[in-house]
């Protein structure tokens, strides 16, 4: 191998080879991501409507100002806000005890494994078509098996009606991304040293007193990563509201990314849709970085 | 920083597309604007429609090929998203020479330049002789003409004639409270478990029309002649239309609940199943309703005068025109105008001295033309027999069709928070005076925008 003088100036050689090789995949960002987000907030500075192309002025933070003042924004911030809690919380907790299920040895486990991560593998439009078929009122085996059960005598609504709409919704998405969080608290689980439940047992605590001082402590770092990445989702959330709800009924599923998509694509006000984003990728930010604050010191 | 955005071109809005994407919402959506990046030759017309009688438009383009030699570049996009796939294409400067148009989005292209009036055509106008007046003036913005018929239409009133003679109903109903009566009498004989079929989904095609149908049978306008909203009038037709759906799904229960859910094409085929009494349909889908080979019920649907509500209400229903448009883009250059011009006169005139494409697409997928001559076509008197009993009623309705009155520039941005309006009015979830009031004050705001 060749051992190269050092470099002149700031860089070494091996650091300016390192600059070259990664220099192209640099560009492919600067032009796909980096460049299009600070136009994306220049947009997001005009009365962009693209039916008037012949007027777009000037508004300075007037589009941001004009949401925050808007009705629709604060709907969508509080079905985004009920949305994400019950999604990440459920996802969360259904993941857990999913997890703890494969942590044990018992027959099957394999196959077990390989059918709960069908869902995770289904695509989200096969997901949002497959519940809103299942939650139809009409032809929907939810009230099928329901009536075949004897639970109810007449068929219930179920996407109409605005009371259940978020939360039947949240739930498809639990069902979706319920796999992936399992496998990363699994993962967690299996790094977490034998010896603790050993000595835990050794000084007679319980299964629930082992689970409440072992392996929930021992999980923070896999629920710090699945309540990152599960909000950084939810709080985004777009296709499942395309394909159940679109949006409604009246405001009912109306989220922000919903929100987001109408100003944007159908009422093509690419303005206000733009700062919408810009307020959509803020929020998730900060959450993130909460959480990561919360979950993730050391102590 | 310019204080003027510049004239948005086809790179700018890919920008701004791509960049919405990029900041982590929108990204999959992003692809709709993403414009053909085709070159365009002087030869070929490229002919935009949404997806809709596909086959036959197909098969009417061959033979235009074939007659004329001139190349056709056919694309079609879904129903719902058409105006935006159509406005995408403009703004980007995307090939296009010829495309369906609604007669809502005609105000809002016309004003953004995209469209080139046809009335300086002898070769188009010498048509409108034929043309029912009202389907010429549904083309007609300040004054221009800006297209020739594809098809119009009217929302009907449909019912089921085996349903009402189980339940002992010896003629349809003639007002809305009527419509309720003898809904509950179906009910109680537990014919079906909701007469009324209405189909109010979000992005339902047709809610536009559905709500002005109902509102004119209630003798009520969205807006008023001066341009100003009256919607929000408490004893106007919409308040009145808005309390009818509202009872109807909750206090009679004669709708289904899951209306506000339900899709135009779902609900004509729970209709063709035998499980609603009565629809507001558009009229051409009494077709494949009374087509054996598509609906358990045919032979059974008849049509009757809309029902009118409240005192003031008449039997007036919402109509529209869809129809070939031509880009300001064609007019510009001389070949792909005289192109534009031919394919146009093809499908909206006459094909080889018949009016083949209005006939065909009656016969064949019930789509109702606007040309006059064709009412004494035998096949079309045969259709009419076949599928509706005769064209008696047709053309009494159609003689108390009224065009949409809110359409305008800004229809577009104000339908997607009206239609939120309505479904919450129609669910409850908010007063039906503060609903009406915010979609009324809406409208006024955009009316008066410069």
């Amino acid at each position: 191998m060749l051992h190269p003088s050092p470099g002149r100036g700031r860089f070494s050689y091996d650091e300016r080879i390192a600059l070259l090789l990664l220099s192209p995949a640099l560009v492919v960002l600067a032009v796909v991501a980096v460049y299009p987000i600070f136009h994306s907030f220049y947009t997001s500075l005009f009365d962009v409507n693209l039916t008037r192309p012949h007027r777009m002025p000037f508004v300075g933070f007037d589009n941001y100002a004009l949401m925050f003042g808007d009705e629709r924004f604060w709907i969508a911030v509080r079905h985004t806000t009920t949305y994400t809690i019950v999604s990440v919380l459920g996802t969360a907790g259904l993941a857990l005890l999913v997890a703890l299920l494969l942590n044990e040895a018992f027959h099957g486990k394999r196959v077990l494994s390989m059918i709960l991560l069908i869902p995770w593998a289904t695509p989200s439009i096969v997901n949002g078509l497959m519940w809103k078929w299942i939650y139809d009122s009409s032809y929907g085996s939810l009230n099928a098996l329901l009536s075949q059960f004897g639970l109810i005598d007449d068929y219930v609504v179920w996407l109409a009606d605005p009371d259940k709409t978020v939360y039947l919704v949240a739930q498809a998405a639990i069902w979706k991304q319920m796999p992936l969080a399992a496998i990363l608290l699994l993962v967690t689980m299996k790094a977490i040293p034998d010896d603790l439940y050993r000595a835990a047992k050794v000084d007679g605590a319980s299964v629930l007193r082992r689970f409440y001082h072992v392996t929930l402590p021992a999980l923070k770092p896999g629920f710090l990563l699945v309540f990152v990445y599960e909000t950084m989702i939810a709080i985004r959330h777009f296709d499942l509201f395309a394909i159940m709800t679109q949006g409604g009924p009246g405001d009912a599923t109306l989220t922000l990314s919903w929100l987001t998509y109408v100003e944007t694509f159908r009422s093509l006000k690419f303005g206000t849709g733009s700062a919408l984003a810009f307020i959509l990728s803020a929020l998730t930010f900060l959450l993130s970085f909460g959480i990561i604050r919360l979950l993730g010191n050391k102590k | 920083m310019n204080t003027e955005f510049e004239k948005i071109d086809r790179r700018t809005f890919l920008q701004s597309a791509t960049a919405l994407g990029a900041a982590g919402t929108v990204l999959p959506l992003a692809g709709l604007s993403a414009g053909s990046a085709l070159a365009q030759t002087d030869q070929k017309i490229v002919f935009a429609t949404w997806s809709a009688a596909v086959d036959q438009v197909k098969s009417h383009i061959s033979a235009f090929e074939a007659s004329t030699k001139i190349s056709v570049a056919y694309e079609n996009a879904p129903g719902a998203q058409f105006r935006q796939f159509l406005t995408t294409k403009f703004v980007g400067k995307a090939p296009l020479d010829v495309m369906w148009l609604s007669d809502a989005w005609l105000p809002e292209f016309a004003d953004a330049g995209w469209l080139a009036p046809i009335d300086k055509y002898p070769a188009l106008t010498k048509y409108n002789a034929d043309l029912q007046k009202y389907c010429v003036d549904s083309m007609t913005y300040k004054g221009r003409q800006y297209g020739s018929v594809y098809y119009t239409d009217f929302m009907a009133f449909l019912y089921n004639e085996e349903i009402l003679e189980k339940a002992g109903i010896s003629r349809p109903p003639t007002t809305w409270d009527e419509v309720v009566e003898q809904s509950i009498k179906i009910k109680q004989k537990n014919l079906v478990e909701h007469p009324m079929l209405l189909s109010l989904e979000a992005d339902a095609t047709w809610f536009i029309e559905f709500v002005s149908t109902l509102v004119f049978s209630f003798g009520g306008k969205l807006v008023g002649p001066d341009g100003k909203s009256v919607m929000q009038d408490p004893k106007g037709g919409a308040a009145a239309a808005m309390k009818w759906v509202q009872d109807a799904i909750q206090k009679h229960k004669i709708v289904s609940p899951a209306a506000l859910s339900t899709p135009e094409i779902n609900g004509l085929k729970a209709f063709g199943a035998g499980q609603h009494a009565f629809g507001i349909i558009p009229r051409y889908r009494i077709r494949p309703l009374n087509n054996p080979a598509e609906s358990k019920v045919a032979g059974k649907v008849r049509m009757a005068l809309m029902p009118k509500g409240g005192p003031d209400g008449t039997h007036a229903t919402c109509g529209w025109v869809r129809f070939y448009g031509m880009s300001a883009s064609a007019q510009a250059n001389a070949a792909r105008l005289a192109n534009s011009l031919k394919l146009i006169e093809w499908f909206g005139g006459r094909a080889l001295g018949e009016y083949k494409f209005q006939k065909m697409i009656l016969l064949d997928i019930g789509l109702p033309y606007c040309t006059k001559p064709l009412d004494s076509d035998p096949d079309v008197v045969k259709f009419y027999k076949t599928y509706l009993g005769g064209s008696d009623i047709v053309h009494k309705q159609a003689a108390l069709t009224q065009k949409k009155d809110v359409i305008s520039p800004w229809f577009g941005e104000w339908n997607e928070n009206n239609i939120r309006a309505w479904q919450k009015g129609f669910m409850n979830q908010a007063p039906i005076t503060t609903v009406l009031a915010q979609s009324g004050k809406e409208w006024d705001t955009l009316s008066a925008r410069k």
